[in-house]
């Protein structure tokens, strides 16, 4: 029986697509984002965090059989249909288990339940054709424009990404791009214009932006690591505000917060 | 008839002075000299009384509390009625004299019908106040020569009479005021003419028909009685409003302001006395026929409630499968400003429990409202509502302990050693005795206390005369006069700690066989002291609100068996024992004074509250909270029920505020009673901040993250907090 390596299960999940949703976290990882807010899925082995204020305790990583996962999502059924949600399969990088991924997505389209796989896009591509004739729907990130930092400071192909995205934009897939909106990585207006063009010129049509956000630096205490975006602010409204008056012209833009 | 034109504020449509609400507000807040003496106007009518008969003397007393007191006026009124009439000072002495008197005359008090009344004001404004005082002339003649009767029928039109005094008097008053510093001489005359329309006529404009509905909630104010309902507020003035407008004498506007007129008046009561009223306004609903009740109007209470953003009108939305997504969305927009309300009902299972009693007719049926917080009404037509709180979790004391609780303050009957219980079901059929037992005494309690004073020393004659067949029989709403009989709600509680506790049992002494029973007895006894590890083993056990039949059973067996042993009882006069799924915080008071449970629960911690799962145990989030509180047949919960859920601003932000509705449609469609929805406010996140043991369940979601409020650094609950300030 196959199984994936299950991070967590999040129920009623209201920002990661359409309706209400359940987002099965994957975990493991083959990028380094410094600003990643999920740091406990990147590693593809269990892991306890221990919250030292509340004394909270939290653990992450099971393998879980298909069977299983289908019986834990599906009693939310009524919920999807009622809402025009469905399943999100998130990260870690989901689509590292490809082949599990496309048979999870190929049993909950055979139940009637709309997936959706959320990406980074670093991957072969044969990968993304796995999964390609069960998913409805991608959300694929666009950490950077810029292929220097894609290597050196998230630690991905730049060229497999972006060759990734072209064709699964082109295989008429349901795509959007999701831009984290990262303080000194990716949210100035060069970086910003950039990242527009590359998009534009490659015929996405919609863009969600999605403002860095510091909640998850108690994650990494109770991880015992260090955050290195602890101390930074997150973007004022004004400056998020400018910045999706960039993507205004050529996309549908919308603010995922 | 005179119309809008007569006030100069709202020519040509136009309102000049919506802040007027603010301004009523700092008006109302504004110090004065005096305190409540009621008695004193109340002891003018008594001491005068040439009667001897109880109702007419307690109805002379009605008269001049109504009748004598100067009528307070504000200046940025339009619909006047206040209960800084009966605020005045009076020397020592006759404060003294004044309760000498009219304490003889005891009143009602919650527990023996004395107030959370809906009034069917939508049958006061057909008939007006002539038409009532006509029907009691008929009522008089039906009745010759009972002169008991007669005697409580002349007592009752003395009473409306009062409020007819009362009404010219405001009249008077608004006439004396005009050309007096600050008010508005156009306005007042208007306010004048429109209490003599509602004091003399049947009232015809929108403005007439609330200045009558209001009039009579200040009476009964100045009763001494509280929680009185507005009741179904957007169906009995559409009418009015809806001639109004199409006439062009009144902008929605204008409509708009008058409601919140008189809802920032229910603010005189905290501001005078301290503590809020609890006036239930209840909009939406639905038709006999299954269509929709929703119109115009009760978009305008929402924003009318909105604006005032005071806590005091506590408002019911009954939300049924008709109700346009429009109205939900309106609702959550309003719950989004974090006030609260409305609190969203079931229409469907309101109306079922109430049909299977079998004793309301369909269309009174349909015309329910909510008394107080959320209890089931049906409008007009039965005697003031009781209920009373009944927490289930004391019973495992009894269980264990040989009948005695562990304080030994307090006894249930005894069912044997607890070390005797061979089997779950046994163990359950001796819990049902214990709770059987304790209903039993519930209901004595109750009755003896209704019972205590004799009826026809407590009547009730200006009340009666708004309550359906009173009039036509003659007699007192407590003595058999209303259409229908009295019922009482009896609030069970705990129904997450007991749940909680029946499947820890399970699990650990009869499936798993970790411990016996004496173990956990002695293990209560001692609040898990010495028992740490078998404490965590009934931690561990499944708990209420995650979806799991394992446990969710016991929720099943709790309203069921509840439900059926109250329905067993009778109250006093003969109506029926409802249950509620509620506990308006007294979860907290009660779990003060339970010992430990066999959840894990320890002694003077909070039970459950209302209908939720125990407060962090529902881990999986509100889908599966509303799959597990589903379960149970709330068809046979008649007084209703509360389940109290908390969100995030966020989730109250265009895009989301769908995804939220749908949650509250799919716990309906499964069956779901009441949801009561709080955003979590500044004032929240900053208390969470600062208590974080209060609040270990609050949940912060975003795109692909999620996280409990509590775990978050300080720096980071302020971005937080930042965000929820600009929303």
């Amino acid at each position: 029986m196959t199984e994936l390596n299950v991070s967590n299960i999040q129920f009623f999940s209201t920002g990661d697509g359409p309706g209400i949703r359940s987002t099965i976290f994957l975990k493991g990882c083959n990028l380094r984002c410094p600003w990643c807010h999920n740091p406990e899925t990147v590693s593809p082995y269990p892991q306890t965090l221990v919250y030292a204020g509340s004394g909270k305790t939290v653990s992450y990583g099971i393998r879980m059989k298909i069977d299983e996962i289908i019986e834990a999502v599906m009693q939310d059924a009524d919920f999807y249909s009622s809402s025009g949600g469905g399943i999100t399969i998130s990260g870690g990088e989901p689509m590292l288990q490809a082949r599990e991924v496309a048979e999870l997505c190929k049993r909950l389209r055979e139940l009637g339940i709309h997936t959706l796989i959320d990406t980074a896009g670093g991957v072969p591509w044969e990968n993304f054709e796995e999964v390609l004739p069960y998913a409805n729907c991608f959300f694929y990130d666009l950490k950077t424009p810029d292929e220097r930092v894609c290597a050196e400071t998230v630690g991905g192909d730049f060229h497999l990404i972006i060759g990734n995205l072209k064709r699964l934009v082109s295989s008429l897939a349901d795509v959007h791009v999701r831009i984290p909106l990262i303080p000194g990585v990716n949210s100035d207006d060069d970086s910003l214009k950039k990242s527009e063009k590359l998009l534009a010129s490659i015929g996405v049509k919609t863009v969600d932006l999605l403002p860095f956000h510091r909640m998850a630096s108690s994650k990494y205490d109770a991880m015992e690591s260090t955050y290195a975006f602890r101390d930074t602010e997150p973007l004022s409204e004004k400056r998020i505000e400018e910045i999706k008056s960039i993507f205004n012209e050529n996309f549908s833009v919308t603010v995922e917060r | 008839m005179q119309t809008y034109d007569d006030a100069p504020k709202v020519k040509k449509g136009i309102v000049i002075m919506k802040k007027s609400t603010e301004y009523l507000k700092r008006e109302i807040s504004e110090k004065f000299v005096g305190s409540w003496q009621s008695d004193y106007f109340r002891a003018l009518g008594y001491f005068s009384s040439t009667s001897e008969d109880n109702a007419r003397q307690r109805a002379d007393a009605i008269y001049t509390l109504f009748e004598r007191p100067v009528p307070h006026i504000f200046k940025n009124d339009y619909i006047v009625g206040s209960i800084r009439d009966v605020m005045t000072d009076i020397d020592e002495e006759t404060r003294r004299r004044s309760s000498e008197i009219s304490g003889k005359y005891i009143e009602r008090g919650f527990g023996s019908n004395a107030d959370h009344y809906s009034t069917d004001y939508g049958a006061v404004l057909s008939e007006g106040l002539p038409g009532m005082l006509s029907r009691i002339e008929a009522s008089k003649a039906a009745h010759a020569g009972e002169e008991d009767r007669l005697r409580y029928l002349g007592a009752m039109e003395t009473a409306l009479s009062g409020l007819r005094a009362r009404l010219l008097k405001y009249s008077d008053r608004c006439e004396e005021l005009v050309g007096r510093e600050g008010y508005d001489g156009g306005r007042l005359n208007w306010i004048a003419s429109n209490c003599r329309r509602a004091a003399l006529g049947i009232p015809e404009t929108f403005a007439q028909a609330l200045q009558l509905v209001w009039m009579i909630h200040t009476c009964y104010c100045i009763e001494g009685r509280y929680a009185m309902a507005l009741g179904r507020i957007d169906q009995y003035m559409y009418p009015f409003f809806r001639r109004d407008i199409d006439n062009g004498v009144m902008t929605e506007e204008f409509a708009e302001e008058l409601l919140e007129n008189v809802f920032m008046k229910i603010y005189e009561h905290r501001a005078y006395g301290g503590a809020d009223d609890v006036v239930n306004i209840c909009v939406g609903g639905s038709k006999p026929d299954g269509s929709s009740d929703v119109n115009e109007l009760s978009y305008l209470v929402l924003e009318a409630v909105k604006s005032c953003a005071t806590p005091g009108p506590n408002l019911s939305a009954r939300i049924s499968q008709s109700s346009p997504d429009e109205f939900l969305d309106a609702c959550l927009k309003v719950i989004g400003t974090g006030i609260g309300y409305p609190a969203l009902m079931n229409d469907e299972v309101n109306i079922e429990a109430l049909r299977r009693y079998g004793c309301y007719e369909e269309a009174d049926i349909y015309n329910y409202s909510m008394v107080g917080c959320i209890e089931n009404f049906i409008t007009g037509k039965q005697p003031p509502w009781s209920d009373g709180r009944f927490d289930t979790p004391r019973y495992f004391e009894y269980l264990f302990n040989g009948g005695v609780s562990y304080d030994g303050k307090s006894e249930g009957i005894d069912s044997g050693d607890v070390s005797d219980i061979s089997s779950m079901d046994d163990l359950m059929k001796k819990f049902e005795k214990q709770i059987a037992d304790g209903a039993r005494k519930y209901v004595e309690r109750f009755c003896a206390h209704n019972k205590k004073e004799r009826p026809e020393e407590l009547t009730t004659p200006f009340l009666s005369c708004f309550c359906d067949g009173c009039i036509e029989k003659g007699l007192d709403v407590n003595m058999g006069g209303s259409k229908y009989r009295s019922v009482h709600g009896a609030a069970v509680m705990g129904v997450g700690t007991v749940c909680d506790s029946l499947a820890a049992i399970e699990k650990t002494v009869f499936a798993d066989g970790t411990a016996t029973l004496a173990e956990l007895r002695d293990a209560m006894l001692a609040n898990f002291k010495g028992y740490e590890k078998l404490r965590e083993t009934l931690l561990r056990a499944p708990k209420y609100g995650n979806n799991d039949d394992f446990v969710d059973k016991y929720a099943v067996w709790y309203v069921d068996f509840l439900s059926k042993e109250f329905k067993k009882y009778r109250t006093p006069d003969g109506g029926y024992f409802y249950i509620a799924m509620a506990a308006n915080t007294n979860n907290i008071s009660a779990g003060r004074e339970i010992g430990a449970t066999p959840d894990g629960r320890l002694a003077g911690e909070p039970l459950s509250d209302a209908a939720s799962p125990t407060y962090g145990r529902d881990t999986r989030g509100p889908t599966s909270t509303v799959l597990s509180v589903t379960k149970p047949d709330y068809g046979q919960v008649a007084c209703g029920t509360v389940l109290n859920q908390k969100f995030s601003p966020g989730m109250f932000a265009d895009g989301k505020r769908e995804k939220l509705a749908s949650l509250i449609r799919t716990y309906f469609a499964r069956g779901g009673q009441e949801m009561q929805i709080n955003a979590t406010s500044r004032e929240t996140l900053k208390d969470a901040m600062d208590h974080p043991e209060k609040y270990s369940d609050l949940v912060v979601r975003v795109s692909g993250f999620s996280a409990y409020y509590v775990t978050l650094e300080r720096a980071v609950q302020e971005d937080i907090l930042s965000r929820t300030q600009q929303e």
